[in-house]
């Protein structure tokens, strides 16, 4: 037994120190560090930009990927000696969440072109990179069988057939569901939007956690409707061949501006600002095609069958002042809603 | 030797007997350092964090979290699927177990291999499988009415959470001597009455501690829920939800705190239960018993749930390989090699990290465990029940609390961790090797439990340490225990996820991360086919762990998913 706790003094006490360190000294040597980002986008979408990214600057990324909330609960929680320099996608609300916790550092990229004011923060704590609406993806056969065209309005969906065969997320955990309430807020008012809420949650089946989760579930035939982001749609479910069609409501919808920051405390910054221009060049926003998300820079290919902001109706909807609002809003629905 | 007796001349010579061995005492301060500032630091994290509001010292938190019923219904919720699944899984754990080692059951491998082999997949691909068998448009639409809510959730999690009942089980039904029941046999006793007043009595610390293990599992899952809950919201998921959707750290960890209430009442009250009664078997006097045939009524019952469960897992399994080779899962059949293809591009590097880190952890984890159980069981010193009780903590908090509370407390150097762990893969195989640290002590206490004291006492009396007694009698009296640990912890830390998120970085990612990634942009079929990867290297692992122990000559035939 001695030899036994030699041996787990030695690994435990000895080692582990050496351990840590020896991986906190890596790197250095090159000319470039090794960027370390948090991505909300998905592994496999997120892969595809970064290798062309790799290959055009001669930086390294490594990255981890975790949906946009567990980005932010990470940074957060991390301040005070921050893993990750970059945080690469996820719902501008989420962004602006982060920097009234002051957890960002403003950078301008540098582009070719003028970013719109929706499209950064006043100091570009976050700047938007892609845009997209939220839209209702509907199940084909469940609308043919019961005869019914796709929803067109917010009014269609409180309409009594759909009863528990809506499904979204819920609002205070996906970037997407918040969207959607701070659009019904937004145009019907809190009070308005809550009463709407009161008779729109008797046709949902349930919440999920994940923003895009409906869509594939609307293409399984587990729910009818789902409401989510129209490049989700498109990638997700109808690029995958889900019997699904997309539709937008025509008094108006809200839609998301995807955004790229810089963590405060980044310990990469020279490699982290050339990350941040290179995602508003034409290369990188032409990749965009593959996963039907619209670019904001004006130069870029727009996807073929993408839905431009400019097809549909869009309300003047205020990211920052919604952003800002999260808890107020996220508060007043679980207390009327109960859920 | 009484146990839970503390008077003040006895911690005396508790005292004086450790300082007559300083290579204990010291070990014992070890593990206690390595409990503080791994298990109780970043917990205490978690409960400061829970009590700061809007930078003051207050219980505003845990007010607000108690007058709104949208937190109170989860957490009665958690309660009562947890009851229901800790019952029913104890129950089927029981019967596969007693099967296994008290009837001439035809094909007990192929049985123990499917009773073990939930827990060697991530567990939320059983809940997907039940989508795709009994969702709306499932194969058997509707044939168990909604499964989104209760009834789906005590279905998928005694699935997943049976087996460790089993796994538990196993260990103590085999180390129940057989002498036993044969010798009320010859005295003309019913079986049944056998079963009332020997198996039943004698497995009663296994079966509480499963029963524990089961219901905290519950309590604590959140890849299950996630997925099928519905409207049937539960604590973990809130707490989580809380964290990562409304950014709210402080009621997060509330919620969280509120959850490790119930189970640190379950833990005491399963203390005080068997603190009272002796569960000695092996009492280091020769036996020797076989099996006999049994009655019909006892077989069929016990046979039909086996063969019942097991038909259950392996549909639900079937469901799953089928489906990774699906073009599009439920919509489009065709089949294809193309979701292996992607799985493999996308995931070569998270399958080596998961390896190295796992194969690292396992020993340890193993060691560790054992040695705490022994010395929590066996020993009497200053801080034992500090020990019992904070090293059963990381089971019972939700993983997401863990992982936070990692950050947290090794984000910046302290006084206790001199070090900063978070961006290394060391953090990963710490957080691994305390979260999986309870199943190995559970199993382990179960063990000794059942050896008598006395054993030890003789070889101590005859002139050896603790040290030469623990080696030569402790030590191979629990080795079935002891491997069933390591095989246990290799599985857990191939397939933890909800802690894990939390910890991982870019140089040390892992599979399960990449599955979750699979889960959340609906890829089930790529998700399936890396779950089926990580079972099939799960299986390799413990072939090659059996061959290893079988080598050894150890000849173990006991609680373990080796077999």
């Amino acid at each position: 037994m001695k030899k036994l706790f030699t041996v787990l003094a030695i690994v435990l006490v000895v080692v582990a120190p050496l351990v840590a360190q020896a991986s906190g000294e890596t790197a250095g040597k090159k000319s470039y560090e090794t960027l370390q980002m948090y991505t909300a986008l998905d592994t496999e979408e997120a892969q595809y930009y970064l290798d062309v990214f790799e290959k055009s600057t001669g930086i390294k990324v490594e990255y981890v990927r975790m949906s946009s909330g567990e980005v932010l609960a990470r940074i957060e929680a991390e301040q005070s000696n921050p893993q990750a320099s970059v945080w690469f996608g996820g719902s501008n609300t989420d962004h602006i969440n982060a920097k009234s916790k002051d957890l960002l550092t403003p950078y301008k990229p540098n582009t070719d072109f003028e970013l719109a004011p929706m499209l950064h923060a006043d100091d570009y704590s976050w700047n938007g990179f892609y845009t997209g609406a939220i839209g209702f993806v509907s199940n084909t056969d469940f609308l043919k069988k019961n005869n019914l065209q796709p929803p067109t309005s917010w009014a269609d969906l409180l309409n009594p057939v759909y009863k528990g065969q809506i499904e979204m997320a819920y609002p205070y955990t996906s970037g997407t569901a918040y969207t959607t309430l701070a659009t019904i807020i937004q145009m019907k008012g809190l009070e308005g939007a809550l009463d709407w809420w009161q008779l729109f949650d008797k046709n949902i089946h349930q919440y999920t956690k994940s923003g895009t989760a409906c869509i594939a579930r609307a293409g399984l035939g587990e729910c009818a409707v789902g409401i989510a982001f129209s490049h989700d749609i498109m990638a997700k479910g109808i690029a995958m061949g889900y019997p699904l069609v997309i539709s937008f409501p025509e008094e108006g919808t809200g839609y998301e501006v995807g955004a790229v920051s810089m963590v405060r405390g980044a310990k990469q910054i020279p490699e982290a600002k050339i990350f941040m221009d290179w995602c508003f060049t034409e290369e990188a926003q032409n990749l965009f095609i593959k996963y039907s998300r619209l670019p904001v820079n004006p130069k870029a290919i727009v996807a073929e069958g993408a839905i431009k902001l400019t097809d549909i109706n869009l309300i003047d909807y205020d990211a920052v002042k919604m952003g800002l609002a999260k808890d107020e809003f996220v508060t007043a629905w679980r207390d009327r809603i109960g859920k | 030797m009484k146990k839970f007796k503390f008077s003040n001349t006895t911690r005396v010579n508790d005292l004086r007997k450790m300082i007559g061995e300083p290579f204990l005492l010291l070990a014992i301060l070890v593990v206690l350092y390595l409990l503080i500032v791994f298990v109780i630091f970043p917990i205490f994290q978690v409960f400061k964090t829970s009590l700061s509001y809007e930078g003051a010292l207050s219980l505003q938190n845990y007010f607000d979290v108690l007058s709104r019923s949208y937190y109170i219904t989860p957490l009665i919720n958690s309660m009562v699927l947890g009851v229901i699944v800790g019952t029913i899984g104890t129950i089927v754990g029981f019967m596969f177990a007693y099967a296994i080692t008290r009837t001439p059951m035809k094909g007990k491998g192929v049985f123990r291999m499917i009773a073990t082999f939930p827990m060697v997949s991530p567990p939320f691909v059983v809940a997907l499988a039940c989508i795709l068998l009994f969702g709306r448009s499932g194969f058997f639409a509707g044939a168990i009415g909604n499964i989104y809510g209760l009834t789906g959730l005590v279905i998928v999690e005694v699935i997943a959470y049976s087996p460790t009942a089993f796994l538990a089980l196993v260990g103590v039904l085999h180390a129940i001597d057989p002498a036993l029941e044969e010798a009320a046999m010859d005295c003309g006793a019913s079986r049944l009455k056998i079963f009332r007043t020997i198996i039943f009595p004698l497995a009663t610390p296994g079966l509480v501690s499963a029963w524990l293990l089961v219901f905290i599992q519950s309590l604590a899952d959140f890849g299950n829920p996630m997925i099928l809950s519905g409207d049937f919201a539960v604590l973990s998921v809130q707490a989580y939800l809380q964290i990562t959707g409304m950014f709210d750290l402080a009621r997060g960890s509330t919620l969280a705190i509120l959850l490790l209430i119930p189970t640190v009442v379950a833990f005491y009250l399963q203390k005080y239960l068997l603190s009272k009664k002796s569960y000695v078997t092996v009492t280091g006097k020769p036996t020797s018993a076989t099996i006999k045939n049994l009655e019909w009524y006892i077989k069929a019952p016990v046979y039909a749930v086996c063969m019942f469960f097991a038909a259950v897992v392996l549909l639900f399994y079937g469901m799953v390989v089928w489906g990774s080779f699906q073009k599009l899962w439920g919509v489009d059949s065709t089949l294809t090699l193309r979701n292996y293809v992607q799985m493999w591009k996308m995931g070569k590097g998270y399958i080596v990290d998961s390896l190295v880190i796992s194969v690292i952890v396992t020993p340890i984890t193993g060691v560790l465990s054992m040695f705490i159980a022994y010395l929590t069981t066996r020993k009497q010193f200053p801080g034992r029940n500090f020990i019992e009780f904070s090293s059963m903590l990381t089971f019972a908090v939700p993983g997401t609390v863990v992982g936070i509370g990692y950050i947290l407390a090794f984000n910046t150097p302290s006084i206790l961790m001199p070090f900063t762990l978070t961006g290394t893969g060391f953090i990963i195989m710490i957080l691994l090797v305390f979260r999986n640290l309870p199943v190995g002590i559970r199993n382990g206490v179960a063990a000794i439990q059942q050896i008598d004291p006395s054993i030890e006492e003789a070889s101590i009396d005859l002139g050896a340490d603790s040290s030469l007694t623990f080696r030569k009698i402790t030590l191979p009296m629990i080795t079935p225990a002891f491997f069933s640990g390591l095989a246990n912890c290799f599985v857990r830390s191939m397939t933890a996820i909800s802690a894990i998120i939390f910890v991982v970085s870019g140089k040390w990612n892992l599979i399960t991360v990449a599955v979750l990634g699979f889960v959340d942009n609906s890829q089930y079929a790529q998700a399936a086919a890396m779950s089926l990867l990580l079972i099939a290297i799960v299986l390799i692992a413990l072939g090659l762990i059996k061959l290893f122990t079988d080598r050894m000559g150890r000849g173990m035939n006991s609680s373990s998913i080796l077999e």
